[in-house]
């Protein structure tokens, strides 16, 4: 699997999720945790997820409160200051759920993989998923959306 | 006539997002209700009637392929048409969902057309309409 396919398919999986469930578009995306002026600033909300299959590993997206509230406010239909932490928290798990899943059937559209549940991590600790084969954040406009996919091992 | 469904997932917004996308699709929805699991599914059966049934696969307790079965082994939730809403795309799992009984598969993410054709062709399949 090369690093381009994998970037390839985070960048239309995460565009292809973001137009179809939550209305909103990329503004900008590069490979990379962040965009270099963002100073390393932790997002405040992340969901992380495991996956079993060929290949197996872990995914993971995060994203400033303000952001999964804009992002929340789309997927839900209704305005952002009416979404609570709550369900911008949902969102952000459920975003990684889709996000993850598109990802996977555009390397391996024939395997079969076992997702587990989205959890919220507290920022900071994204432990599972340290060392990331490829990391893509996106600039939504409101914010700035990261997702990591890990991979433990290779086809 | 009114479409009275009953959706299952266990994440709340996803519920929320399907809800929605029923009333922006144009299908005239009535009683729309919600379970988060099969289990809770089939409690929610027992009392009320639906003309569909929108399930994710992948749910704690009692997820959407075990639901499938208690359905179709049920004299009367195997005439219920079961549209499978998931994730996941890989022709294995679609396979055995519809092997296991349900009329239809969408997956996520997808666009109210999406979810309507789905929906409109499941409930064909068994009012045997094609």
């Amino acid at each position: 699997m090369e690093p381009n396919e994998i970037q390839g398919a985070l960048a239309s999986a995460v565009e292809e999720v973001l137009e179809t469930m939550c209305f909103a578009g990329v503004l900008a995306s590069a490979e990379g945790s962040a965009p270099p002026e963002a100073d390393g600033v932790e997002p405040a909300l992340a969901a992380e997820l495991r996956f079993q299959g060929n290949p197996s590993g872990g995914f993971r997206v995060g994203a400033s409160m303000r952001l999964a509230r804009v992002v929340g406010a789309g997927f839900l239909g209704r305005e952002e200051m009416e979404v609570t932490d709550t369900q911008a928290g949902e969102v952000v798990c459920e975003l990684a759920n889709m996000i993850c899943g598109s990802v996977l059937s555009r390397l391996e559209s024939e395997a079969a993989f076992q997702i587990s549940h989205p959890e919220l991590t507290p920022p900071g600790q994204g432990a599972s998923c340290a060392v990331a084969a490829a990391s893509r954040w996106f600039d939504l406009g409101d914010g700035i959306l990261t997702v990591s996919l890990e991979l433990q091992q290779t086809v | 006539m009114e479409l009275h469904v009953l959706i299952v997932d266990d994440s709340p917004a996803m519920r929320s997002f399907i809800r929605r996308v029923l009333e922006l699709s144009g299908l005239k929805v009535g009683r729309c209700l919600e379970a988060s699991n099969g289990e809770e599914a089939l409690r929610v059966l027992e009392s009320n009637w639906v003309d569909a049934v929108l399930t994710d696969i992948n749910m704690p307790q009692m997820n959407g392929e075990e639901l499938l079965r208690r359905m179709s082994g049920h004299e009367v939730f195997r005439s219920i048409p079961v549209l499978v809403v998931s994730t996941d795309r890989t022709e294995g799992r679609i396979r055995k969902m519809l092997t296991l009984g349900a009329k239809g598969y969408v997956t996520k993410p997808f666009t109210p057309e999406m979810l309507r054709e789905e929906l409109e062709h499941s409930l064909g399949v068994i009012h045997g309409t094609e």
